[in-house]
C-alpha cells in the first residue's frame, strides 16, 4: 500500500495522460483540453506534496524509481510548472487556431518523463526518462507546422538533443563496462572502492559533456535560443521551465551522487573548477548576449541560459560545502520556474492571432494598450532580476549565501556584479512597456484576452509572492532533497 | 472666489505680508515651549506662556487666512490656514512632550510602512478612470500616515530604540522582521511622511496622465523609505533598498523628459551595482557571525558583535560603502544624480533629493559606523577629504556652471550632502548631530526648491537661467518663496541650513579622528558656504531681477493655490527648525552619542598601530565581542532566551 502511495504522482499522471489520450479522440470540442490537463497535473503534483508531508518513507519504490525527497520534491515541482504551461497552452493555442489534443498529451507524457528522470535510480530510467521527457519537447517546438521557423526550430533540437543523448549513452555504457552496475548507487560505492582510472575518466567526460548540454549553458547554448524562439510560446515555456528543471535533477544525481567523492567532486580535482567557469561565462557572456537582443522572446531564451548559469554555483559550492549545499539550487529552481512561466505567460498575453508579441517594439506601449499584461510582465520580470521582495530575490539570495557559505567569494561577488548585468535588458522591456508608445503606423500587437492564461498568471503571481514572503516550508523541502542524494 | 479688482498696492504687499506671517508664525512659537527651557521663567509668566503657546496655532492660522492673496479661493485658504496651524500645533506639542513617555506601541511603525503599501494595492483595484478618487484615496492615506508619524514623537528619544517589533520571518536562516526608531531614524521618518504627500500633493497640477500608476509608484515609494530607515534586520533593510529603485525608476522613466529612458536605467543600475554588492557583503557577515554564534542572524544587534580581522573588514566595509555613496551620491559616483533629477518629474525630484539621497547618508552612520567601527576610523579621515573635494567644493563648483536651473540645484544637493558626509566621517558629537539634523534640513530646503523650480517650469517648459530675468516683477509671491528657499540653502543664520552647517563646521574642526587635517577640511567646508551663497544668489540676480525683457515672461501668472499649500509647509519648516533646533537636536543627540560611544569603544579596544600608516587594528581570527549596552530590551531580552 505505502508503495503504491508513494508512486501515486507518476500512476496519477500516468493513467491521466492515457485517459486523457482517449477522451481526446473521441471528444468533439478542443476547449476545454487546457484545463483538464492542468487538473491532471495539479492532480500529480497535490498527491506529490502529500506524499511528501505524509512522511512514509520508502528508500526505494524498485531500485529503478526512487522515492526519496528529492524525488518527492520535483513531483511536486515539474506537474506544478507543467500545469501552468498548459492553463497557458489552452488560451494560446485557441487563439491562435493551432488547438489540437496532442499537445497537451505531449505536455503530459513530457512531464511524466522530466519526473521518472529526477527520480531515476539506473542509468536506463535515466536515458528512459530524458528521452521521454525530450522527444516531447522536440515535438512540441515543431508543433506549429505550417510554420517554417517552428519546424527548423524543432529539427535544430531534435538533432542536437539526440547527438547530445548519444554522447551520453555512450558516456553510460562505459561507465557501466568500467564498474559492472547500471543503478546509480551501485556505480557510486564501485567508484568509491575501486578509484578512478582512465576509462572511468573518459566516461565522465561523456557525461558530462551530455549534462551540460541538455543544461544549454554556454558553450553548449547555441540550440536554446532557436528553439525557444520557433517554438511556440507555451512550448517555449515549457522547455525553459519543465525540461530544464528535470535536466538539472537529473545533474544533481549523476554529479552530486555518483561522481560526488572525494575524487571527482574536490575543488583540486574534479569537475568543479570546470562548472565554475563554465558558470561565470554563463553569467557574463549570456548576460551580454541577452542585452542584445531584438526579440524578447529570444531574450528570455538567453535569460534562462543565465539563470542556468547561476544555479551551476551551487554544485560548485557541493565541492567544499557537502552535499547539503546544493539545496539551493532545488530552491531556485522552484521560484525560476514560476517566475519563467509567468513571464512567458504575459508575453503571449501581449499579442494575439496573426501577431504574437515577439520583439521590443510589440511591446511598445502595453502599460495603456493592457495594464494587466504589463503589469505581470514587469512583476515576473522583477523577480527573474532578483529585486526583492519577489520569489527570484529569494532564489539567488539562497543561491549565493551558500556560495559564500562554502568560501567561492569571488564566484559570489561574480554572481552578484551579472545580475547587474542582467537588470538591463529586464529594466528594457519595463521601458518600452511603460515609457515608449508604438511608432505611428506601426501594426502592433493586439492583446488578447484569455481567461485560461489570466489563471495562470495569477497563479505564478501568487507562488512568486508566497515563495518570496514565506520561503520558509520550500526551503526545507528543498533541503530534504539535498539531504537524500 | 473673491472677485473684485486688484489694485497694484495691494498685491505688491502680498509677499510682504505672507513673509510677516510666517515669520510671525515662527516667532510666536517661541511661546510654545514654554514647558520646558525657560527654566528662570517659570514664574507668574509660565501661565500666560502656556496660554500663549495654546493660542499660537489657532491665531497663526487666522493670521495666514487673513494675509493670504487676494486671488487665492476660500478654500485653498482654509486649507493653508489648517496646515499652518497644525505645524504649530505640533511644534508646541514637540516641544511641551513629556519626559517619562507612555507604553509604545510596538506595531506602529508597521502599520506607518504598511498603510502607503497596502494603500498602493488598494489603488491597483481602483477603476483607472476615476482619477480623482484615486488622487483623494493617496492623499488621505498619506495624510493618515503623517497624522500616525506624529505619534512617534510622544516617545522620549534617548540613548534606546523605541517602537521595537522584532518578530520570525524565516527562521531557518534567522531572518526577522525588526523594526524600530531611534533618534537617528526618527526625524527622518517624520520627514518622509511629511515631504511626500506635499510632493504628491503638488504634482497633481502638473501629471496628468497614467494616475494611477503615479499614485501606485509614489505609496510604494513612500512605504519603502520609510520601511528602510527603520529596519534593523538586515535583510529586511535590503528588501526595502532595493523595493525603492522600481517605483522611482518608473517614476523618472514615465514620466519624466525627454532623455529619460537614459536617466532612469542609469539611476537604477548605478544603484544596484552598489547594492548587490552590499548585500554579499551582508551575507558574508551573516555567515562569518553563524560560524561564531552557532545560529544564524541578520540582526543589526547581532551582527554588530561581530569582530572581523582587519583585511575582510576593509572588504565588507567597502561594499557597504559603495552602495551608500552610490546612493548619496558622493564623488566619483554621483553622475547618476543631475541626470536623474533634469529629467524627473517635480515629484519624483522632490522626493529623490529630500527623501532618498539620505538613505545613503543613514544609510553609512548607521551601518558602515555601526557595523565595521574599526573600518570606518581607518578610513573616515581619507573619506572627508573626498568629502570636502570631491562633494563639497566640486559640487558647488559644478552648481556654479550649470545654466539649468534644476541641475543647478542637484549640484547643490551633491555639495549640501558633503556636509552630511564630512559630520559623519568626523564623528564627533556635534558633526554627528549637525549631520542629522543636516539631512533633515536639506530635505526640506532642497525640496522646496525643487518644488519651486517645478513652478516655474510647468509655466514655460524651460529651466534655463537665460531663458528668464526680472520675474520677480511678474510673481511676487513665488519670488519671496523663492528667496526664502534660497537663503535656507545657502545657510543663512535664522534658516535651517545654518544651524546643521555650523554644527557640523564646529565639529570637524575638533574632530581627532581627522587629525590634523582637521581645520583644513572645516575650512574647505566653509568656503563651500561661500561658494554656495555665490552660485545660488547669482542664479537668484539672473532669474528674478534686471529687466523683465522677455515677451514671454511679461505675462506670467503667479503662483496658484495649489502651489502655495504645498510650499507653505516647506517654508514654515524652514524657519521652525532655523529658530529652534534644540527641539530637533535634543532627539537626536542622545542616539548620535550612542553611536559614536560605540564606534569609539570598538576603536579603543582595538587601537591603530601608531607606527604604520595603514593597518593595526584588529588583525586575528574573528570572533564575537560583548553586546553594546544599549541595545534594545527586546534584542537583549531575546539574546537570552538563545
Amino acid at each position: 500500500m505505502n508503495s503504491i502511495f508513494a508512486l501515486s504522482p507518476f500512476l496519477i499522471l500516468g493513467l491521466g495522460a492515457l485517459l486523457f489520450m482517449l477522451a481526446e479522440a473521441f471528444s468533439l470540442s478542443n476547449k476545454g483540453l487546457g484545463i483538464v490537463a492542468s487538473v491532471i497535473l495539479f492532480a500529480t503534483s497535490a498527491f506529490a506534496l502529500a506524499t511528501s508531508f505524509s512522511g512514509v518513507q520508502l528508500s526505494a519504490v524498485t531500485p529503478w524509481i526512487l522515492s526519496d525527497d528529492l524525488s518527492k520534491f520535483f513531483s511536486v515541482l515539474l506537474p506544478f510548472g507543467a500545469a501552468l504551461v498548459s492553463l497557458l497552452a489552452g488560451g494560446y493555442l485557441e487563439e491562435h487556431r493551432l488547438n489540437r489534443g496532442e499537445f497537451y498529451t505531449i505536455i503530459l507524457f513530457s512531464t511524466f518523463g522530466a519526473m521518472t528522470l529526477a527520480a531515476a535510480g539506473d542509468l536506463l530510467t535515466i536515458l528512459l526518462g530524458l528521452e521521454t521527457m525530450s522527444l516531447g519537447a522536440y515535438a512540441l517546438s515543431a508543433f506549429r507546422r505550417t510554420s517554417q521557423r517552428s519546424v527548423e526550430a524543432g529539427l535544430k533540437y531534435f538533432l542536437l538533443g539526440s547527438f547530445a543523448a548519444a554522447i551520453m549513452l555512450f558516456g553510460f555504457a562505459f561507465l557501466y563496462g568500467v564498474t559492472g552496475h547500471t543503478d546509480l548507487a551501485g556505480i557510486k560505492n564501485e567508484i568509491a572502492s575501486a578509484g578512478i582510472n582512465g576509462r572511468l575518466v573518459f566516461a565522465f567526460v561523456l557525461i558530462f559533456v551530455g549534462i551540460v548540454f541538455k543544461l544549454s549553458v554556454i558553450p553548449f547554448h547555441m540550440w536554446a535560443p532557436d528553439a525557444y524562439e520557433g517554438a511556440p510560446t507555451p512550448a517555449s515555456s515549457l522547455m525553459a521551465a519543465t525540461v530544464k528543471a528535470g535536466a538539472f535533477a537529473m545533474a544533481a544525481r549523476l554529479l552530486v551522487t555518483v561522481f560526488g567523492d572525494a575524487g571527482f567532486a574536490s575543488w583540486g580535482t574534479g569537475w568543479p573548477p570546470v562548472l565554475a567557469w563554465i558558470s561565470v561565462i554563463t553569467m557574463f557572456v549570456g548576460n551580454l548576449i541577452a542585452g542584445r537582443q531584438d526579440s524578447v522572446k529570444r531574450m528570455l531564451a538567453y535569460s534562462s541560459v543565465v539563470h542556468a548559469g547561476y544555479m551551476l554555483i551551487a554544485f560548485v559550492t557541493v565541492s567544499r560545502a557537502g552535499a547539503a549545499e546544493v539545496s539551493g539550487l532545488f530552491f531556485y529552481l522552484a521560484t525560476y520556474t514560476v517566475s519563467t512561466i509567468g513571464a512567458f505567460g504575459a508575453l503571449i498575453l501581449a499579442g494575439s492571432r496573426g501577431k504574437e508579441a515577439v520583439s521590443y517594439e510589440d511591446l511598445s506601449g502595453l502599460g495603456k494598450r493592457h495594464p494587466a499584461a504589463a503589469l505581470a510582465f514587469s512583476f515576473f520580470l522583477l523577480s527573474l532580476a532578483g529585486i526583492p521582495p519577489t520569489a527570484g530575490f529569494m532564489g539567488k539570495w539562497y543561491i549565493l549565501r551558500s556560495a559564500i557559505n562554502g568560501g567561492f567569494t569571488a564566484l559570489a561577488v561574480a554572481g552578484f556584479l551579472a545580475s547587474v548585468l542582467g537588470a538591463y535588458y529586464y529594466l528594457r522591456v519595463l521601458q518600452y512597456m511603460y515609457t515608449r508608445d508604438p511608432a505611428p503606423g506601426a501594426t502592433v500587437a493586439v492583446p488578447m484576452r484569455s481567461p485560461m492564461v489570466y489563471a495562470a498568471l495569477i497563479l505564478s503571481a501568487v507562488a512568486v509572492l508566497a515563495l518570496g514572503f514565506a520561503p520558509e516550508a520550500t526551503f526545507r523541502m528543498a533541503e530534504a532533497a539535498a539531504k537524500s542524494l | 472666489m473673491s472677485t473684485e479688482t486688484k489694485e497694484p498696492s495691494s498685491r505688491s504687499l502680498m509677499p510682504l505680508g505672507i513673509l510677516a506671517a510666517i515669520l510671525f508664525a515662527s516667532f510666536a512659537l517661541v511661546f510654545a515651549p514654554s514647558n520646558q527651557g525657560f527654566d528662570g521663567a517659570r514664574g507668574a509668566n509660565h501661565s500666560l506662556l502656556s496660554m500663549l503657546g495654546g493660542i499660537a496655532p489657532f491665531a497663526l492660522s487666522a493670521v495666514i487666512a487673513y494675509l493670504a492673496p487676494r486671488d487665492v479661493g476660500k478654500g485653498a485658504r482654509a486649507t493653508i490656514a489648517v496646515i499652518v496651524g497644525f505645524i504649530a500645533l505640533f511644534v508646541s506639542r514637540m516641544a511641551t512632550e513629556s519626559t517619562e513617555g507612555g507604553p509604545e506601541s510596538s506595531t506602529l511603525l508597521s502599520w506607518l510602512l504598511g498603510l502607503p503599501i497596502g494603500t498602493g494595492i488598494f489603488i491597483l483595484f481602483l477603476p483607472r478612470q476615476s482619477p480623482k478618487l484615486i488622487q483623494g484615496v493617496t492623499l488621505v492615506s498619506m495624510l493618515g500616515t503623517l497624522a500616525l508619524s506624529m505619534s512617534l514623537l510622544a516617545a522620549p528619544m534617548g540613548r534606546a530604540f523605541h517602537f521595537n517589533q522584532d518578530i520570525a520571518w524565516i527562521p531557518s536562516f534567522g531572518i526577522r522582521y525588526h523594526v524600530a526608531l531611534d533618534g537617528i531614524s526618527l526625524w527622518l521618518v517624520i520627514l518622509t511622511t511629511f515631504i511626500v504627500p506635499i510632493a504628491t500633493y503638488a504634482s497633481f497640477g502638473s501629471v496628468t496622465t497614467r494616475m494611477k500608476d503615479w499614485c501606485f509608484s509614489l505609496l510604494l515609494l513612500q512605504g519603502a523609505m520609510i520601511g528602510a530607515f527603520v529596519s534593523l534586520d538586515l535583510f529586511l533593510f535590503y528588501v526595502f533598498w532595493e523595493l525603492m529603485l522600481v517605483p522611482m525608476y518608473l517614476m523618472i522613466g514615465v514620466w519624466g523628459g525627454d532623455n529619460r529612458r537614459y536617466a532612469a536605467t542609469k539611476f537604477f543600475l548605478y544603484t544596484m551595482v552598489g547594492s548587490v554588492l552590499m548585500l554579499g557583503a551582508i551575507l558574508y557577515l551573516a555567515y562569518a557571525y553563524q560560524k561564531l554564534a552557532g545560529v544564524p542572524s541578520f540582526d543589526y544587534f547581532d551582527l554588530q558583535r561581530v569582530m572581523l580581522p582587519q583585511h575582510i573588514q576593509v572588504f565588507l566595509f567597502g561594499a557597504f560603502l559603495l552602495s551608500f555613496v552610490i546612493k548619496v551620491p558622493m564623488f566619483p559616483v554621483h553622475t547618476w544624480l543631475p541626470d536623474a533629477h533634469t529629467e524627473a518629474p517635480t515629484a519624483g525630484s522632490i522626493i529623490l533629493a529630500a527623501v532618498m539621497l539620505k538613505l545613503g547618508t543613514y544609510g553609512y552612520l548607521r551601518f558602515n559606523l555601526g557595523l565595521f567601527p574599526e573600518a570606518s576610523h581607518w578610513a573616515g579621515a581619507n573619506l572627508a577629504g573626498v568629502a570636502v573635494l570631491g562633494g563639497i567644493l566640486y559640487g558647488a563648483l559644478c552648481a556654479w556652471k550649470q545654466d539649468d536651473i534644476k541641475r543647478l540645484v542637484a549640484y547643490s544637493s551633491v555639495a549640501h550632502l558633503g556636509y552630511v558626509m564630512l559630520g559623519i566621517f568626523a564623528g564627533t558629537r556635534a558633526s554627528l548631530e549637525g549631520a542629522v539634523l543636516q539631512m533633515v534640513n536639506h530635505g526640506v530646503s532642497t525640496g522646496a526648491l525643487f518644488l519651486l523650480v517645478g513652478v516655474i517650469y510647468d509655466r514655460r517648459h524651460t529651466r534655463m537661467v537665460n531663458a528668464f530675468g526680472g520675474i520677480a516683477k511678474v510673481m511676487p509671491v513665488y519670488t519671496a518663496f523663492f528667496i526664502i528657499a534660497t537663503l535656507a540653502s545657502i545657510g543663512v543664520p535664522g534658516t535651517n541650513g545654518f544651524v546643521g552647517e555650523f554644527l557640523v563646521i564646529t565639529g570637524t574642526v575638533v574632530s581627532k579622528n581627522l587629525g590634523r587635517f582637521g581645520a583644513v577640511q572645516a575650512l574647505g567646508a566653509a568656503l563651500g558656504v561661500i561658494l554656495g551663497a555665490l552660485y545660488m544668489l547669482s542664479m537668484v540676480e539672473k532669474v528674478f531681477f534686471g529687466p523683465n525683457d522677455k515677451e514671454e515672461n511679461k505675462h506670467l501668472t503667479d503662483i496658484n493655490s495649489r502651489e502655495l499649500i504645498a510650499i507653505v509647509p516647506l517654508t514654515v519648516m524652514i524657519f521652525v527648525i532655523g529658530l529652534f533646533p534644540n527641539m530637533f537636536v535634543d532627539q537626536i543627540k542622545e542616539a548620535t552619542a550612542r553611536v559614536q560611544d560605540d564606534m569609539q569603544m570598538r576603536v579603543q579596544l582595538n587601537p591603530p598601530a601608531t607606527t604604520e600608516a595603514y593597518g593595526g587594528y584588529y588583525q586575528g581570527a574573528p570572533k564575537l565581542v560583548e553586546r553594546r549596552s544599549e541595545a534594545t530590551p527586546v534584542a537583549a531580552a531575546r539574546s537570552e532566551v538563545k
